[in-house]
């Protein structure tokens, strides 16, 4: 669900943040309105407000585990974890954890991925969230899901700061999680 | 007259016992480095492989009994012992610092941002830079305690939009890193962030792109240093601060 639906309906944080991502048309190639969260970055109020209203949510749902998917999702991930008392796990591509992992493939528009994750990071009961800057067709975040799913977390929600709508199944569920999104992606703001 | 032309000047601790066995556990702080000596830990050590439990630094009961035991070499001692060693990682020979065993230690991490942020709040620091990707683990968080914009330093292609990009030497070969055009403005002051300094070759790299731009990076922040690989030396004027080495 979105943020506006679920309590923060006008709340105006949510418009800062919409105001700061930036859209670059064409990257990574032709056709796609790549949706810029570094601007965000830029504006420490902004930054602190789009942590915040993750912290707000999750900090008394006993959540233990904030997963973060690389590597935009580390910029979020991370702050949120130190504020709830939660452990930060990253879940990395193929090859960068340095330790015993368990691998979970995706598909990508043309091949496959893999998402990582370090044997013994997460424990059996545990309650999870997942972090990642957008949410598209939802490959990624499932694959997440899976992997700590695996090893018998539970995952609570699945969170991004922007959320692609008519990507996402209308009842707002990536297998079966719930997923809560900031904002919609921003249209093309002027003539490229 | 720019406040951080002048070192950075930390509070010394007041004089306080040293026991013989700490003074070998701990190098001895200079000016530039804070009563926060990075703790020491023999990481080129017996280790032959197989088994990867962190390697566990571990303090002597003298020490430990000593009623001045300062906080903060306290964390900084936590934190050195959740970082775990992964031999012949990602080659045979290397013995790799893996610090996520460090993040899934809540009070360890919290210290790490801690122990930067008391470094670097009130300070003028502008800019927190992060190196793809251990950076970025570190930098928001200090950036978002300190009142600094965080930027990230990433490997070629992955930034959009218009970027300025700076090739460095790798063991063999060359990298680019790359950052946004207009991220930062002349005359800002940066810390650049990274999980670990080994021969400092990226680090530089982040320095060049930031002075390419008229930013002064004030120092370079690491939660490990390999003292072995030199890098230190590579940064020449730069100064650079640790938590572990």
């Amino acid at each position: 669900m979105f943020a506006a639906e679920n309590g923060l309906k006008g709340d105006p944080r949510l418009e800062a943040i919409s105001d700061a991502i930036r859209v670059i048309p064409h990257f990574p190639k032709p056709g796609i309105m790549f949706q810029d969260i570094t601007p965000l970055f830029l504006n420490h109020k902004v930054f602190k407000d789009t942590v915040d209203i993750f912290v707000e949510r999750y900090r008394d749902m006993a959540i233990s585990v904030v997963a973060g998917i690389e590597a935009r999702g580390f910029m979020f991930a991370p702050c949120i974890a130190l504020a709830i008392g939660a452990k930060f796990v990253p879940l990395r591509k193929r090859g960068k954890l340095p330790g015993k992992v368990i691998s979970e493939a995706y598909e990508l528009e043309y091949g496959k991925d893999c998402l990582e994750m370090h044997v013994g990071a997460v424990q059996q009961g545990e309650k999870a969230v997942v972090i990642d800057d957008l949410v598209a067709t939802g490959g990624t975040i499932s694959a997440a899901i899976k992997l700590l799913e695996c090893v018998g977390a539970e995952v609570v929600e699945c969170a991004c700061v922007i959320g692609v709508p008519e990507l996402i199944k209308a009842e707002n569920r990536l297998n079966g999680k719930a997923l809560y999104m900031l904002v919609e992606p921003n249209e093309v703001q002027g003539c490229c | 007259m720019n406040a951080l032309s002048q070192p950075l000047h930390l509070k010394i601790s007041e004089a306080k016992i040293v026991s013989p066995l700490r003074s070998s556990v701990f190098t001895k702080p200079d000016f530039f480095t804070p009563n926060t000596a990075p703790a020491s830990r023999s990481i080129y050590s017996r280790f032959t492989g197989g088994a990867t439990v962190p390697e566990r630094r571990r303090m002597s009961g003298a020490a430990m009994a000593t009623s001045n035991v300062d906080a903060t070499d306290d964390r900084i001692a936590r934190i050195a012992s959740t970082i775990r060693v992964i031999p012949d990682f990602p080659k045979p020979g290397i013995l790799f610092q893996d610090i996520t065993t460090l993040l899934l230690d809540h009070k360890a991490f919290k210290d790490t941002i801690d122990l930067f942020v008391e470094r670097y709040k009130d300070k003028n620091i502008n800019v927190i830079a992060g190196i793809e990707a251990r950076g970025f683990i570190f930098g928001p968080p200090i950036a978002l305690a300190i009142g600094a914009k965080f930027v990230p330093m990433r490997k070629p292609k992955k930034l959009p939009g218009e970027v300025i990009s700076e090739e460095y030497s790798l063991e063999y070969g060359t990298d680019i890193m790359e950052m946004h055009v207009g991220a930062v403005q002349p005359g800002e002051n940066a810390v650049v962030v990274d999980d670990l300094i080994a021969t400092g070759g990226t680090l530089n790299a982040a320095i060049s792109l930031l002075g390419r731009v008229g930013v002064t990076v004030v120092e370079c922040a690491c939660v490990i240093e390999l003292k072995e690989l030199k890098g230190r030396e590579k940064l020449g004027d730069n100064p650079l601060f640790v938590l572990v080495s």
